[in-house]
């Protein structure tokens, strides 16, 4: 009986401990901990921000010299860094006449490799390129055709019959012994990448690129923080076109490295004193926990406190 | 020769020295241009929030100050928590209790509190009998020092001087003008429901240092500032039928404003304080006249076969708002100042009445009855916008603060009980009763005194 009472006890202490604790924690004004916002995968967003989601930034860092879309990936080893893109194309065994490669199979992607191996090819058959009228046909209709013309001088047939890949589609012999002879004997080469997958870091590092934008991750996090502080003053009832925009450096504990600085001078009264809030809100509520991966983009941004309806 | 090679080489170094300026012009438009790669974090639409501002008793600069000191802290905390924009924090939570206005404050004292704005200050009086305020309004966060300013004036006023430092911390922390340094003229009414004394009575806008103007024998209504302060514009009910009068604050002289037949009411000074417009019973109708001060001369605005009255004009003085019945009930109509092409701007359900114009332009405030309610509004002047501030069983006679952020108006709860002052927000948030001795009404706000 009397262990009874005491289990409904220690409950009920137990339960009150917990609440209060829980009521001690949330209902704080400062917040204790920060959970990590999530960037939202389904986003409703304007083609504008698109592309300047997949932009990165010009002093990027190169973290990623692979590019990430090809699927080709998984199924070559690890030579294929250094085998040649090209297009994808038939096998190259062929009873034609060799043409000149096309030389087309320049990377889009700005591959690093240069395209060493396959224009090594073109370059030995051109030999055959030559003497292309004689070996042509190799089939019996045009020889017997040959034949009757009685024109045909003999050593073109033999000529024509030198190339031994030529001669092997007619008979279809299979040699077990010469297997290793089918063996594709150029550098590995793989088909570029089509995917259409986004590779958000494709531009990492190159002119015309931007850094990666994860923005929408600590950016959500740092506005949470920050409008905890802010006082709005009040601008009366209309809805006005105010707007402060500062760039303020952080450091990586998370505090101001400097006093954020505001763009512009503001025009009237209520901007200035707008302004004034927006810098106070910032001040006062430094440090911000924003999460370290993305330090490179958030120690040096601009936060813009705004009325503006878009 | 050598001189030769000399002055060469002066001029290479020049251009070396046009050529790195040339490169460092061009490192800046470089750093400037990757300023555009900065992230932007939008913060938007903010809800507004009461500043937090911390206001320390007033140092004292003699040891016989400090009553004074405390004073004008009181007041100042009063009038900026009364404008629901500030958050003054408790005296109980101040780690520091005496400033030193000469120096810089410990920051870091204010902030631990979440004060974002500071006012340290100091009264001394001086020899002659008169007293010197001083003041500093600081920006914790930041360091700033944001206004500072010394009054110089004698001991009595010193409420005022409370009133004006308000105004300051208010203009420089909301980008608005104040409202604080004024007075409100209302008709205070005493005595039983069915034997009420109503006499013109003058305050401060915080309910202090009331004034009698009138002695009570004789019935009065819809009291009216000019410009100048000085002087108030009044509809009593005398021995013959109600007129307009004016009556001058500081000398108490009294004139009648036009001596018509017939009933003249609802008076109102030109923005200009030159003129007084007012309602000019004839018959069954009540028509607008404008009398000019100096001249005495009386011009008709309107002619109609109903009843107009109640005019307002707008602070540029080229436009006035009234109500007339013309259209079957009353309603707001707006006409130039110089009379014809009157038109209706307010047409939801019910009447409206008591139109007046904002000190701003921006709204025209109204008396709104329907569905047995009394609601105080306000609409723009081409009647679009109307909100309804607040309603009840009867609220009437609105007038704007001079910064045309605040509506006073009085509201009766019926019965046995009386009007009383009131203050609203033009937002609608922030209703206050404004302490009066007695029973309240009809309110009218001055411009800022100062």
């Amino acid at each position: 009986m009397k262990v009874k009472v005491d289990k409904t006890l220690a409950a009920s202490i137990v339960l009150h401990v917990l609440v209060i604790g829980w009521g001690l924690v949330s209902w704080s004004t400062k917040a204790y901990v920060m959970p990590e916002e999530e960037s939202v995968a389904v986003d409703v967003i304007s083609p504008d921000q698109l592309s300047h989601v997949m932009a990165g930034q010009k002093d990027g860092k190169k973290e990623n010299p692979k590019p990430l879309v090809d699927k080709v990936a998984e199924a070559k080893p690890v030579d294929d860094t250094v085998g040649k893109v090209e297009e994808k194309k038939p096998p190259v065994v062929t009873d034609t006449a060799p043409q000149p490669a096309p030389k087309v199979e320049k990377p889009e992607d700005k591959k690093p490799d240069p395209p060493k191996k396959v224009e090594n090819k073109p370059k030995e058959e051109p030999k055959p390129v030559e003497k292309k009228p004689d070996p042509v046909k190799p089939d019996p209709i045009a020889e017997a055709i040959k034949k009757e013309e009685k024109k045909p001088p003999p050593k073109p047939v033999q000529q024509a019959a030198k190339p031994p890949p030529e001669q092997k589609p007619k008979d279809r012999v299979f040699d077990q012994s010469k297997i290793a002879a089918l063996l594709d004997k150029r550098d590995p080469t793989r088909a570029a990448a089509t995917g259409d997958t986004l590779n958000a870091n494709a531009a990492l590092g190159t002119a015309k690129g931007k850094a990666a934008d994860n923005s929408a991750t600590w950016g959500a996090m740092f506005k949470q923080q920050v409008e905890r502080c802010w006082k709005k003053p009040y601008g009366g009832i209309e809805a006005q076109q105010t707007e402060a925009v500062f760039s303020i450096k952080l450091k990586r504990d998370g505090s101001l490295e400097g006093m954020p600085v505001p763009e512009g001078t503001p025009a009237t009264p209520y901007l200035r004193v707008y302004q004034e809030s927006a810098l106070r809100a910032i001040i006062e509520c430094q440090p911000y926990n924003l999460p370290a991966a993305f330090f490179d983009e958030w120690k040096y941004f601009a936060p813009v406190f705004t009325e503006r309806k878009t | 020769m050598t001189d030769q090679n000399d002055l060469r080489a002066m001029t290479f170094r020049l251009d070396r020295r046009q050529m790195i300026s040339g490169m460092a012009a061009l490192g800046v438009l470089a750093g400037s241009r990757s300023a555009f790669a900065q992230k932007r974090v939008v913060i938007p639409e903010g809800d507004f929030a009461p500043l937090p501002i911390a206001i320390p008793n007033f140092a004292a600069g003699t040891p016989g100050d400090t009553e004074v000191g405390v004073g004008v802290t009181q007041v100042i905390t009063n009038n900026l928590k009364r404008s629901g924009l500030f958050a003054p924090i408790d005296q109980a939570a101040y780690l520091e209790k005496q400033i030193n206005i000469d120096a810089a404050p410990n920051f870091n004292n204010w902030k631990s509190i979440n004060a974002q704005a500071l006012v340290t200050g100091r009264m001394t009086r001086q020899g002659n009998g008169r007293v010197k305020a001083e003041f500093r309004l600081w920006d914790v966060n930041t360091g700033q020092q944001l206004a500072g300013q010394q009054y110089d004036t004698s001991a009595e006023y010193w409420r005022r001087i409370a009133h004006i430092i308000s105004d300051q911390i208010y203009e420089r922390l909301t980008g608005e003008k104040g409202y604080f340094d004024t007075r409100v003229v209302f008709v205070d009414e005493s005595g039983s429901a069915d034997r009420r004394v109503k006499r013109l009575a003058l305050m401060d806008q915080d309910g202090a240092n009331v004034r009698y103007l009138t002695r009570g024998s004789d019935l009065v209504l819809t009291p009216r500032f000019s410009p100048s302060t000085q002087e108030i514009t009044y509809m009593e009910f005398g021995q013959g039928d109600p007129r307009v009068y004016l009556l001058n604050i500081e000398t108490g002289q009294r004139e009648i404003v036009g001596n018509f037949p017939g009933m003249s009411f609802s008076p109102r000074f030109s923005p200009d304080g030159q003129r007084v417009i007012m309602s000019l019973q004839q018959g069954g109708n009540s028509n607008l006249f404008v009398m000019d001060l100096r001249s005495k001369s009386m011009t008709r605005l309107t002619d109609t076969p109903a009843i107009d009255t109640s005019p307002s004009y707008a602070p540029d003085g080229t436009r006035l708002c009234f109500e007339s019945d013309r259209g079957g009930k009353p309603q707001i109509y707006v006409m130039p100042a110089t009379g014809g092409g009157a038109q209706r701007i307010s047409f939801g359900d019910g009447t409206y009445s008591t139109p007046v114009w904002s000190p701003r332009g921006d709204y025209i405030a109204f008396t709104k009855q329907g569905g047995g309610q009394f609601a105080i509004g306000i609409m723009k002047p081409d009647g679009s916008g109307e909100r309804i501030l607040t309603s009840g069983f009867h609220n009437e006679g609105p007038t704007f603060a001079p910064n045309g952020r605040v509506v006073m108006f009085f509201r009766d709860p019926g019965g046995n009980s009386g009007p009383s002052l009131f203050t609203i927000d033009v937002s609608g948030r922030n209703e206050l009763r404004v302490p009066t001795p007695g029973f309240a009404s009809d309110p009218a706000w001055s411009p800022l005194l100062s």
